[in-house]
């Protein structure tokens, strides 16, 4: 680091640099949103202290001067990556990072979620949703009035999601499964068996009288008595 | 001679039983059909937009092969019943019709299943969910379809995407044109609601802290009726053919044997 750096910047102190918040949070990071922990038990001074988010590419970084204030053109999230490569917005009191955090809280903040205001020239400290995946550097910035008393160190830089279009997806169709095959050919086997059986009924089925095995159609057999005069004479003449 | 004879009364009997278990099956695999055809899950638009909707065209087929096999096992107990070799030849060969057009669906049925995988319904849903520039009326059709289907999938179900809410943020889609990233990470059909129907907390469901919005995947719900359809027509069919084929190859040997 060049000392030549602490001479020229005042001397604050530096405390420990923001983190991402868990990725348990599903939309921790998104194309153009991500999700920062509140720097709670970071900061100390008076409650009325003004916390600032930094947000800056890596190259504004080497360079960035924290007595520039908030608000002007060259901090203006409507600015980002047209005249300046770094802005500031999300700011609060000190009285809203109360420490210790209270267990099973979660406390997180979301940088790009504030849409009204993206081209809105008189809210320079929108919090607006990022235009493109960065990477981006951020950091915290107190302020008393328009003096800066501490800051932390800048944090590792944030890559956010890129999407990918829907014709990577890849093909469409699955192999046929072993399902389908066996019920196809097992259909098919027996459809031609059937056929077959057909063919065999109708040819050689059509000559009948094969030997005993011939089954006949039952036909309406009856006895018939038959009662003529003389069968009922015959007793009468025994008699 | 009796002994033969006992041989064909059992053979009557059993091309009768065959021809009542066909019978009822018939009327099982209609009701079964028009069940499917009814669509109680409502994922049917689903099916349209993919252009591929043949198991549907197999459950319709499935309707019609039930009535003729009630149909024509009434007329084969009659046939049996009376010997009658002209009744036996029309039974036979009717039978080996529907036999063809049940073989057809069941085949359709099983294969057609096959193309319906996640990533096909995950591609459909980023291409047409909330899609506002439709080229014509069969695409607007289509695209209304699949975002009324989805969002009532996505409600009823507590569900979110193919696979889970990062679908919609792995993949740009029809639905992130009109709806930005910063205010809609994913559809606000995918929070939990309250009774109102509102989400019970935007904001938690932005972040994506579990509890206020869905993390599962809604293939499951889609997956699970269409595996009952097609398994259903497909492998009931195929039960039903091979009973059919036992009974016919009886009856061809009853007929073999009957004398005019």
């Amino acid at each position: 680091r060049p000392t030549l750096c602490l001479l020229l910047t005042d001397q604050i102190p530096t405390l420990t640099k923001p983190t991402l918040a868990t990725s348990a949070l599903g939309g921790f990071i998104t194309a153009s949103t991500f999700v920062l922990e509140q720097p709670r038990c970071t900061f100390t001074g008076p409650q009325d202290t003004v916390i600032w988010l930094v947000v800056a590419r890596p190259e504004a970084v080497p360079s960035f001067n924290n007595s520039v204030k908030p608000g002007s053109p060259a901090r203006a999230f409507q600015q980002f990556l047209n005249s300046t490569l770094a802005y500031m917005t999300l700011n609060t009191t000190l009285l809203n990072y109360p420490c210790p955090k209270k267990p099973g809280e979660i406390t997180v903040l979301r940088v790009g979620s504030e849409t009204s205001c993206t081209s809105d020239a008189n809210r320079p400290t929108c919090n607006g949703p990022l235009p493109n995946p960065g990477p981006y550097q951020v950091k915290f910035l107190a302020l008393n009035g328009s003096e800066p008393v501490a800051e932390t160190a800048w944090s590792d830089p944030i890559t956010l999601r890129t999407a990918k279009p829907p014709s990577s997806i890849p093909g469409k169709g699955s192999g046929r499964s072993a399902g389908m095959i066996a019920l196809t050919s097992i259909l098919s086997i027996l459809f031609a068996i059937l056929l077959a059986g057909l063919v065999a009924m109708l040819v050689w089925g059509s000559d009948v009288g094969g030997g005993s095995s011939t089954f006949s159609k039952p036909e309406a057999v009856t006895v018939r008595r038959y009662n003529t005069h003389h069968v009922y004479d015959q007793p009468a003449a025994r008699l | 001679m009796a002994k033969s004879g006992d041989g064909i009364r059992i053979l009557q009997g059993l091309l009768v039983f065959g021809n009542v278990v066909i019978g009822m099956c018939g009327i099982a695999l209609t009701a079964e059909c028009i069940f499917f055809v009814s669509d109680p899950h409502g994922l049917y638009p689903l099916l349209e937009a993919t252009e591929n909707d043949d198991i549907y065209a197999a459950a319709w087929i499935g309707i019609f092969v039930g009535f003729a096999l009630f149909a024509l096992s009434i007329l084969g107990i009659v046939a049996v019943i009376k010997s009658n070799r002209t009744l036996l030849l029309v039974y036979i060969i009717l039978m080996l019709i529907t036999y063809a057009f049940e073989m057809a669906s069941c085949i359709t049925a099983a294969t057609h299943r096959d193309f319906l995988t996640p990533n096909l319904f995950l591609k459909q849903m980023l291409e047409r969910y909330q899609k506002s520039d439709t080229d014509n009326n069969n695409d607007k059709w289509m695209t209304e379809g699949v975002t009324k289907t989805w969002d009532k999938l996505m409600l009823r179900n507590q569900c979110c995407g193919v696979y889970g809410p990062s679908d919609w943020q792995e993949y740009t889609s029809a639905f992130r044109k009109t709806h930005i990233d910063a205010d809609f990470p994913w559809p606000h059909n995918c929070c939990v609601m309250d009774a109102q129907g509102s989400p019970v907390n935007l904001d938690g469901c932005k972040l994506g802290v579990p509890g206020y919005y869905n993390s599962n995947g809604c293939y499951d719900t889609i997956s699970g009726p269409m595996n009952t359809h097609a398994w259903g027509v497909a492998w009931f069919g195929f039960a039903i053919l091979c009973w059919t084929f036992c009974v016919l190859l009886g009856t061809m040997f009853y007929w073999s044997r009957i004398e005019y």
